[in-house]
């Protein structure tokens, strides 16, 4: 879907991107990093709404520079402000983006009044966009955004100004058009539990590089084993349990169990009751996004 | 529901294959909306409020001037309006006009963000400016145009118009007319409006740009004995100077500049044109489009 080699873009001398090498396929793909990392910069390369110095970036196929016309009408974008024209309602701006991308003008109407509804915003279709929350606003932009049908969504901090209950409704509507509609989204975000909890596929962007990509299961995926945290006695607890056979090591507050150990539950559940602490940690020891993003180990 | 035949479909947001539009749809039905916006068709009274005065100062003295000749009804053909004097008569609302349409135009879409969405559409930025330059013209010949079709009109149904012969004439200046002054102040407004984000400013920049050289180079010719060149640089003088040339007329209280051809004042309003919209593409063309 989107395919980029050493892709840089610098701004005067402050360099944007330093190279960015990635391949994104299809499914839900986070694109995740600081405030400043990069993001919105391969956002905007990939909609062709800059040059790049250098690199090879293909969008749909075609490099998004010179891409034609038919790839461009397949694109679909939500931009991370909420400065919409104020006096139109949220009908004539989905509708009229919609022709801009090319949808006849019947059509055009039907598919703004589908997507609309599909946002939740059918029974507000005809209020001004200038009277609308913020949420609204995000919630037009998505519309305006899949209305034509798009084979790439684009969606830049889709969940930017929102309060906790309508970030979850907007995550879940975000999932749903990428599952059921069969469009392939790349969403910005610098909010690691959004990414964990709607994509297949995570790119992680620092300081103009990728450090990470890959499959959320393949980022995750780590050694095998326990992670266990006690109030106290840590010192104890990693003698016992090696005393019953357990490969166990203690790493910055944690003591990591190794694999192969079929009984280690029952064992770690022996030993914490024996020695009388408390137990604040039992888990697998594969790795949370928030362990790849800050690169650590469990 | 027990009705054999009925079925009830709620088929909702779905995948789309029918037929797409060609890239020319998107230019057209963006210079529409924006041909909308700037009238302030389907907007509140107060959007409306502008265009109106300044298309009613414009048609105004068109309806005057037939009301005259219908009422008195024996008036000479010589003592009507004529329509290289009409074009003078209005330049003010021109300007005005100019001010205040291409700012609405242009400005509001780098303002809000709106450019990164159309260009990350179908639409590149030739084909933007292709779009919204048509749009600005369009509403520019409803002031230039308009009111001079309308006197044709009318002063031939009410038997003071040329006659058939010489009509196809007339009406071939009128167009020429009409067209050549939209373009002119078309270009400049656009030009002033690609530079700013703030429509205020542009409409300011717009007027300065129409009335700072005309008078400074008026001043200059009068003053000092300046060559008559120098008018060439003042919008109001060329637009109005080049209707009075295709009409073949000569103002009534303002000195002929007969030392100028009129394919010099041709060639300075097109030098205009050509200028404003080069300032305008050059603009665009390295305009920063995302937020």
């Amino acid at each position: 879907m989107i395919s980029a080699r050493g892709v840089v873009k610098r701004y005067g001398r402050t360099t944007a991107l330093a190279g960015i090498d990635v391949e994104i396929g299809p499914g839900v793909t986070g694109l995740l990093g600081s405030n400043g990392a990069g993001k919105t910069t391969f956002i905007s390369l990939v909609l062709g709404l800059r040059s790049r110095d250098a690199g090879e970036l293909t969008v749909l196929g075609q490099d998004p520079a010179s891409a034609g016309i038919a790839v461009r009408a397949r694109i679909g974008y939500a931009p991370e402000h909420h400065d919409l024209p104020a006096e139109l309602t949220a009908t004539e701006l989905v509708r009229h983006l919609a022709e801009q991308h090319l949808l006849p003008r019947r059509a055009a109407v039907q598919r703004t009044n589908d997507a609309l509804w599909l946002v939740g915003l059918g029974e507000e279709r005809f209020r001004a966009v200038s009277t609308m929350s913020t949420g609204q606003r995000q919630r037009v932009k998505l519309a305006a955004a899949i209305v034509h049908d798009p084979m790439l969504v684009l969606l830049d901090e889709p969940t930017d100004g929102l309060d906790p209950m309508q970030r979850v409704e907007m995550l879940s509507l975000i999932r749903r058009i990428g599952t059921e509609f069969g469009m392939q989204i790349l969403i910005s975000s610098h909010h690691l539990e959004e990414v964990e909890r709607i994509c297949d596929s995570v790119v992680i962007v620092e300081g103009g590089e990728v450090v990470h990509a890959g499959t959320l299961a393949g980022l995750r995926s780590g050694p095998e084993g326990l992670v266990i945290e006690v109030d106290e006695r840590m010192g104890e607890l990693v003698s016992l349990l090696a005393g019953r056979g357990l490969e166990v090591t203690a790493h910055e507050g944690r003591i990591l169990v190794g694999a192969g150990s079929p009984d280690a539950y029952d064992a770690v559940r022996d030993a914490v009751a024996e020695l009388g602490v408390g137990l604040r940690r039992l888990e697998p020891r594969g790795r949370t996004l928030e362990d790849v993003y800050l690169g650590e180990e469990p | 529901m027990t009705s054999g035949d009925a079925r009830l479909f709620d088929l909702g947001y779905r995948a789309y294959d029918g037929p797409r539009e060609r890239p020319a749809y998107a230019v057209v039905s963006l210079a529409v909306f924006t041909v909308r916006r700037v009238l302030g068709l389907g907007r509140g009274a107060r959007h409306k409020v502008l265009p109106a005065i300044t298309l009613a100062i414009a048609y105004l003295p068109a309806l005057g001037s037939v009301a005259f000749a219908v009422i008195v009804n024996d008036v000479a053909a010589g003592d009507l309006i004529g329509y290289g004097d009409y074009m003078f008569i209005i330049g003010s609302a021109l300007a005005l006009f100019a001010a205040l349409i291409a700012p609405e135009a242009l400005c509001p879409d780098r303002r809000s963000g709106m450019l990164g969405l159309y260009l990350s559409g179908p639409l590149d930025r030739t084909r933007y400016l292709v779009a919204k330059g048509s749009a600005v013209l369009a509403v520019m010949l409803l002031i230039t145009l308009g009111p001079l079709l309308f006197m044709l009109l009318a002063f031939e149904l009410a038997g003071f118009g040329p006659g058939a012969a010489e009509l196809p004439k007339l009406l071939l200046q009128i167009l020429a007319t009409g067209v050549a002054t939209a373009l002119l102040y078309a270009a400049l407004a656009m030009a002033v409006s690609s530079l700013t984000t703030r429509r205020a400013a542009a409409a300011v920049g717009v007027i300065l740009l129409i009335f700072v050289p005309a008078n400074v180079v008026r001043a200059a010719i009068e003053s000092t004995g300046a060559p008559d060149e120098l008018d060439l640089l003042s919008s109001p003088f060329v637009a109005a100077e080049l209707a009075y040339r295709i009409f073949g007329e000569t103002p009534d209280d303002v000195e002929p500049v007969t030392r100028l051809s009129t394919w010099l004042v041709a060639g300075g309003v097109a030098a205009a044109v050509a200028a404003g919209a080069l300032v305008c593409w050059l603009r665009y063309r390295r305009l920063e489009a995302f937020r």
